[in-house]
């Protein structure tokens, strides 16, 4: 059969129709927009600017989420319908994973992650811990340094970043290289014998952290001497003694803190513990007791509570006088005490107590205490409250004591 | 009669302001409630539309109180300050007052001369001085006010029934109810409802010839008539009442208030509280009380029947507790509730008119007459002159009352303070004030930090406060037990409250802060001591409140404002040119029911004549009585009381002076042995009783026993002592007793004493502390602790060790449980040191210290106990603890100077002698005294108070008296639960003392053969009052 224009005509209508739809049917399918990744970096420095190209086929209106450990945030790109956005600092600053999901019209359009990472190139800083900032002498208390290297923004660097820690001691001078781990690099630094400050500092590359410093305070007070200071060895109730320690030092041989309390136990002749106390300084400790006002003799131990305590030191004083006068006048109601006289017959100091007790029948019904002046003390025994009757008067000063029965007040 | 501008009341109005204008500048401050409604002022001026206010109570709701002169405070404020506000609203209220005075004396009296004399009068009547000058109760004043400004429109509206002054009536009534509650309340029952009366009265008077005609049935079938009127009024009021401060009674309701009664001088017998009696009756009263009888006489006359019956009720009521009339009237509960001050200032208020009648009729009118024509006119004249005299004495009294006896303390500088809560975030944390009066609302006004105390104690949610009878924590002294435990409770367990600093302007209260464990931060240019508590954590950043619903917010904050706009608005004609010039061409009805002031009755002349005599007398009796009470010389005992109540109010001069002057005890020598003695009894005690007893008695000696009870802020001392007197030239003299004749040996010593210094922030930042500064919490150790069972109360003892090379701080928290149920906790109050040196001990005891009186059928202690103590109420015994340690650098209150010199043990008791061997002069020695049994294992703690300080190098004597303690349920030693700065003690032990000599800790233990123990141990606290 003969190929005739006539019947190539009619088919061609067709194809060129049935192309023609068929190029529509594709080119309706290639109106879906498409867009892929062009930037080819996913690693990127902490800092830098962060710009994420994408190859849209159409130009339209997308929209990227970006999502990292410091938060999430939607941004549109640099220009309108364009496909070039700029992550923004707040997440570019920051190590770590982000991810992004670009979008359009909540159509998903491709999605992916990028790796920021520390910024070596720029200047790095430290931050550094220390604490306790006091322990204890001895080698067994330690403080601990942690140093956390991070670059400008504050991201820690890599692991296994070297940090140099230096500390000085006295005369020591310690250095240690350690390697950062799970973003930290940290060191215990055991105290020494020697009490006294230590001072530490750390360093990653150039970059030094200021001074740190750590207080090694003494450990506890090993026992000690006392020994005892007195103006005379008088009962005249008005001297002080004083109670010395020697030098408190710890079991290496350092002096204990400023400050540390220690009690003086002081045990009479009746059996009863009296109590003063006394904080060192340089390791010694003062305390004062006032002289007894009567022959007493006095055991003297001390303590650092639970720790440390010193010999028992025995110290006696002696009686000031054997007898002193006793006057009544006005009908028994004027009793005159004295004048008492102290050791070497002088007049005792002012302020001696002299304690008068009453008794009617066998029963005390009044104790009087009154102070000398000028060696004499004075008694009133009032009418209101004494009635006329026979009284018991017992008197004691200074450890001398007097009995006067049956004494008749009118 | 006559329709020009009344003369009387212009002067009135001018005086009135120039006169209370401008001394309000001089008193209003130093008032009772003015700087508290400023401080409300300043809440709505910041927050207008939010009822919570965190500033006071841990947070309360501004809605207990009407709003409208709070707000119209805070609106002011912003004109010229809250300052500006609150002088503004008061001249407003004086204005209001005067106007508001005289139309209700024209409704009363109908006549304008009268109506103006009343005016003229109120100006200077001695309530209305009393309640702006003294009290400073401008919402009180105001809403009075408003209310004698809608009488005369109720008048009308009831007796002509045009409805123009129905809303008259009603618009006003509105502005009294949102600026005091109370007033509309009992102003319905003792002002309107006798005006209903009255109206009645007068309405059927219309219908016969005169008031004596007006029978019952009259009266009844007129109220029949007016009925309508009455009811419409009577419901739109309530309505009103309910509506315009709905929100307070919403509150009222969800918040009932469970504040137990707090006392108030208006409830008191005002003949055994002398004082009270001057301030709510007589000041009141004043001149009125001389013409009592004619008030009486008139205000039972037929027309003013009601009045005279609510003015009698308003009498009694007024006289509070000294008859049992106004309990029986009111019930237990009203009572308890109201003051009753405010009867007697209505009753007085209502006489004022009655007053200005009889200022009428003296001075123009028929009295003058009448008395011209009896006794002659140089009588009248002397009469005349007598009562001006009187009058203006009175004004005198009481316009200097607050100058002579001043309510308040010294005005004190706050910008110190406020500088000081502004500065280191001193903000974020609560403080308390104390010893400032009233003036601490004008403290909070200015700051943004919170207290936990407050000025308004209606609105107080905290059951410490509301249980307790206690005005406020920051006067609490003057409260007894209740004011001083409510204060310890605060002050013991501050971390719960975030209470961290203290202002004291009032050395009373310094012991309690020290031995609670507060330590001085320092003084300001004030001379306000600041003290802080270590230890107690910031204030959270969101702080709890309790919500509202919106509505509620706009109707508190619009209606009020609301009302005082309508009501301006149609009444503004009425209050200003109906009041000062009479537009109208007619007057108002009632200018109709006025009586002719034609001869006086004589009866009453007489009356009022022997009334006078006899007011004359009982006055000069009064005086009398207040003559031989205050003539200081006249017996022994009078001078014995006059001789402590000098030395109890620090007057050494005065003292002196009742010395015998023939002793050779010279003035020098006594100031300089006042000088040198300190200590709870001569520095922090306050003389609360004294009896003295004449033991023997010739004519020109005597001796006397004097028993004397004194108030300290930390227990009640009762101390006799015995005098000599004479008689000299007619007057009784004490004889001067001994002075400490101790001489210390040395003249001149030295001292080397460990101190320390915390820098705190050494980088002037105001970002958080470096890290570097802060300082490592000093590591203690608890040597032991247990629970024991003491006659009823649940307690941990133990004792405690600072193991570190610093002086620690150290807060005990003891906390008991029952199964793992929290039963309490609480912190060690004064039976421990606080201040502890390196390896310094101490005992401890933590008493688990209930809230008093919760249960209201509890019956309070009548007297003063500061040291009274509420033990917890356990249904379950405790039967484990833990115990929370913290300790802190502490650099100061570490004196230890201080040594047991001598001892004696007797079979009952313990004495000796203090010596203070260092450089302080202590002032309050604390013994602590630990019991111990026969193991040596602790089984209680005690403490004494010694009430004399002591110098340095001085003695002191003290007698301590053994418990019995053979009832005591002793407890295990356990330290499983027992934790320092967060970590375990036992793991403390082990690592810092592995070695521990416990045989130490039995060196310092006596020997005791007591009841129930075996050995005591003695230790000492002291508190410095001015370190040097």
């Amino acid at each position: 059969m003969k190929v005739k224009l006539r019947h190539i005509t009619p088919l061609l209508i067709v194809l060129v129709l049935c192309i023609s739809i068929a190029f529509t049917a594709v080119l309706e399918k290639t109106e879906e927009v498409s867009a892929a990744l062009i930037t080819k970096k996913t690693m990127f420095n902490a800092g830098s600017i962060i710009m994420l190209k994408f190859k849209l086929n159409i130009p339209s209106e997308t929209q990227l989420f970006v999502h990292s450990s410091y938060g999430s945030t939607v941004i549109n790109p640099d220009t309108h319908q364009g496909s070039q956005f700029t992550i923004p600092s707040f997440i570019a600053n920051k190590k770590g994973i982000v991810t992004y999901t670009l979008f359009y019209q909540s159509k998903i359009l491709t999605q992916g992650e990028i790796q920021i990472t520390s910024n070596e190139t720029t200047q790095i800083y430290l931050e550094s811990y220390i604490g306790p900032p006091s322990i204890i002498a001895g080698g067994k208390d330690y403080t601990m340094h942690v140093v956390v290297p991070t670059d400008a923004y504050d991201n820690p660097l890599p692991d296994s970043t070297a940090i140099v820690m230096k500390h000085q001691f006295l005369e020591t001078e310690k250095e240690r290289i350690i390697y950062s781990k799970d973003m930290i690099g940290w060191t215990n630094i055991f105290s020494y014998n020697p009490s006294g400050r230590l001072l530490l500092f750390s360093k990653v590359n150039k970059k030094v952290s200021k001074e740190f410093s750590v207080d090694v305070f003494p450990a506890l007070p090993e026992n000690f001497q006392i020994r005892s200071k007195r103006k005379h060895m008088y009962a005249d109730g008005n001297q002080i003694t004083q109670f010395i320690t020697s030098e408190i030092k710890d079991e290496y041989d350092n002096v204990i803190s400023d400050g540390t309390l220690v009690d003086f136990v002081i045990k009479d002749t009746k059996g009863v513990m009296l109590h003063t106390q006394g904080s060192t300084i340089n390791g010694q400790a003062i305390a004062k007791m006032l002289h007894p006002d009567k022959k007493e003799t006095w055991e003297v131990k001390a303590y650092v509570q639970g720790m440390a305590e010193s010999n028992t030191l025995s110290i006696t004083y002696t009686q000031v006088l054997e007898d002193f006068n006793v006057q009544f006048n006005n009908n028994n109601r004027e009793i005159i005490i004295g004048p008492l006289q102290s050791f070497m017959e002088q007049l005792i100091p002012d302020g001696a107590m002299v304690r008068m007790d009453i008794f009617k029948e066998q029963k005390k019904i009044d104790t009087k205490i009154k102070t000398t002046s000028e060696g004499i003390v004075r008694f009133l025994l009032q009418e209101g409250f004494y009635p006329s009757g026979s009284y018991d008067i017992q008197i004691k000063a200074l450890g001398v004591q007097k009995e006067y029965k049956k004494t008749i007040l009118q | 009669m006559d329709k020009s501008t009344n003369k009387y009341l212009i002067s009135a109005l001018l005086v009135g302001v120039i006169f209370h204008g401008t001394s309000i500048f001089f008193t209003l401050e130093s008032t009772y409630d003015a700087l508290i409604h400023l401080f409300f002022g300043n809440h709505y001026a910041n927050n207008w539309f939010e009822p919570w206010n965190y500033s006071w109570y841990t947070g309360f709701t501004v809605m207990g109180y009407p709003p409208l002169v709070h707000q119209s405070i805070g609106l002011l404020s912003y004109i010229g300050g809250l300052k500006f506000g609150l002088f503004t609203v008061a001249i407003i209220g004086i204005i209001l007052f005067i106007t508001g005075i005289y139309r209700f004396a024209l409704v009363l009296t109908s006549n304008r001369n009268v109506a103006g004399y009343t005016a003229i009068f109120a100006v200077f009547s001695s309530t209305f001085i009393e309640t702006l000058h003294v009290f400073g109760q401008l919402p009180s004043i105001i809403g009075l006010s408003i209310l004698l400004h809608a009488l005369p429109e109720i008048y009308l509206w009831i007796k002509v029934g045009k409805y123009k002054y129905l809303v008259n009536a009603l618009s006003l009534l509105a502005v009294t109810v949102t600026s005091h509650h109370v007033t509309p309340i009992f102003g319905m029952v003792f002002f309107i409802f006798p005006l209903i009366g009255m109206i009645i009265m007068d309405a059927s008077r219309e219908q016969v010839n005169s008031y004596k005609e007006v029978r019952f049935l009259l009266f009844f079938k007129t109220f029949l008539s007016l009925f309508k009127r009455i009811v419409s009024f009577g419901l739109g009021s309530l309505l009103l009442i309910i509506i315009c401060i709905l929100p307070y009674w919403i509150n009222t309701k969800n918040n009932p208030i469970t504040q137990v009664p707090i006392p108030h001088g208006s409830r008191d017998n005002f003949f055994e509280v002398t004082s009270s009696g001057l301030v709510f009756f007589l000041i009141p009263w004043g001149i009125l009380l001389f013409i009592l009888p004619y008030v009486w006489y008139r205000f039972y006359s037929k027309r003013y029947l009601f009045f005279g019956l609510s003015f009698t009720l308003l009498t009694i009521l007024g006289t509070g507790g000294t008859t049992p009339i106004p309990r029986m009237m009111l019930g237990e509960n009203a009572f308890n509730i109201l003051t009753l001050d405010r009867f007697t200032l209505w009753a007085s208020i209502m006489a004022l008119p009655i007053f200005g009648e009889f200022g009428y009729r003296f001075i123009e009118g028929d009295l003058k007459k009448s008395i011209q024509d009896r006794y002659g006119g140089v009588y009248r004249r002397i009469l005349g002159g007598l009562f001006m005299g009187t009058f203006v004495f009175i004004v005198f009294f009481t316009m200097s009352l607050g100058y002579f006896r001043p309510f308040q303390p010294q005005k004190i500088k706050m910008l110190p303070i406020l500088n000081f809560l502004q500065q280191d975030q001193h903000d974020h944390w609560r403080y308390l004030p104390l010893g400032f009066g009233d003036q601490m609302a004008w403290l909070s006004a200015q700051t943004n930090a919170m207290t936990v105390d407050g000025n308004y104690h209606s609105a107080r949610r905290l059951p410490e406060l509301t249980t307790r009878a206690v005005e406020r924590l920051e006067n609490s002294k003057f409260r007894g037990v209740e004011g001083i435990g409510s204060l310890q409770q605060f002050l013991t367990v501050p971390e719960k409250y975030n209470l961290k600093y203290v202002f004291s302007n009032d050395k009373f209260y310094d012991p309690i802060l020290y031995f609670c464990g507060w330590q001085r931060l320092r003084q300001l240019e004030n001379g306000i001591m600041v003290w802080e508590k270590l230890n107690v954590p910031p204030l959270s950043s969101i702080l709890p409140k309790e919500d509202v619903p919106m509505f509620q917010k706009l109707m508190w904050g619009l209606i009020p404002v609301g009302t005082v706009l309508f009501a301006f608005i149609i009444n503004i004609q009425l209050i200003w040119i109906h009041g000062l010039k009479s537009k109208q061409k007619s007057f108002p009805v009632y200018f109709k029911f006025g009586i002719p002031y034609e001869g006086f009755h004589k009866g009453i002349l007489k009356i009022s004549h022997l009334w006078g005599g006899v007011m004359i007398i009982v006055f000069g009796i009064g005086f009398y009585k207040l003559y031989i009470k205050n003539a200081k010389q006249i017996s022994p005992v009078n001078v014995t009381e006059s001789y402590y109540d000098a030395l109890d109010f620090k007057e050494f001069e005065r003292a002196y002076s009742y010395l015998d002057p023939s002793s050779d005890k010279t003035k020098d020598q006594f100031m300089l042995e006042i000088a040198v003695t300190d200590g709870l009894l001569s520095s922090y005690a306050k003389l609360d009783e004294i009896k003295v007893n004449i033991t023997d008695k010739t004519d020109s000696t005597a001796k006397v026993k004097a028993l004397t009870s004194w108030i300290t802020p930390l227990e009640k001392i009762d101390k006799t002592f015995y005098h000599e007197l004479v008689k000299k030239n007619k007057k009784w003299f004490v004889k001067p007793s001994l002075y400490d004749l101790d001489i210390p040996p040395d003249q001149l010593f030295v001292e080397n004493t460990a101190e320390y210094h915390n820098h705190g922030r050494r980088r002037i930042s105001s970002e958080q502390t470096y890290h570097e500064d802060v300082l490592k919490q000093p590591v203690l150790e608890v040597l032991s602790a247990k629970i024991v069972t003491y006659e009823g109360r649940h307690v941990i003892i133990g004792e405690l060790q600072n193991i570190d090379n610093v002086p620690a701080d150290v807060v005990i928290t003891g906390t008991l449980y029952e199964n793992d149920i929290l039963l309490a906790r609480y912190n060690a109050k004064h039976q421990m040191k606080h201040k502890l040196m390196p390896k310094e001990t101490t005992s401890f005891r933590v008493n688990f210290e209930g809230i008093a009186w919760v249960d209201q059928k509890e019956r309070k202690p009548e007297t003063f106990n500061p040291d009274e103590f509420t033990p917890m109420d356990f249904e379950d015994k405790p039967n484990t603890f833990d115990l929370q340690c913290a300790g802190n650098v502490a650099t100061v209150d570490l004196y230890k100077g201080v040594a047991i010199n001598e001892l004696s043990v007797q079979k009952d008791h313990v004495e000796g002698v203090l010596f203070n061997s260092g450089l302080q002069e202590v002032t309050i020695p604390l013994l602590l005294i630990s019991y111990y049994d026969e193991n040596k294992e602790l089984i209680w703690v005690d403490h004494q108070y010694l009430p004399e300080g002591i110098r340095p190098q001085r003695k002191q004597y003290f007698d301590y008296r053994f418990l019995n303690l053979s009832e005591i349920e002793k407890g295990e030693n356990n330290l499983k639960n027992v934790f320092v700065n967060g970590l375990s003690n036992t793991v403390i032990s082990d690592k810092v003392v592995p070695e521990r000599k416990y045989d130490h800790q039995f060196a310092s233990m006596i020997p005791v053969d007591g009841k129930g123990f075996s050995y005591i141990k003695l230790e000492i606290n002291t508190y410095i009052g001015a370190p040097k």
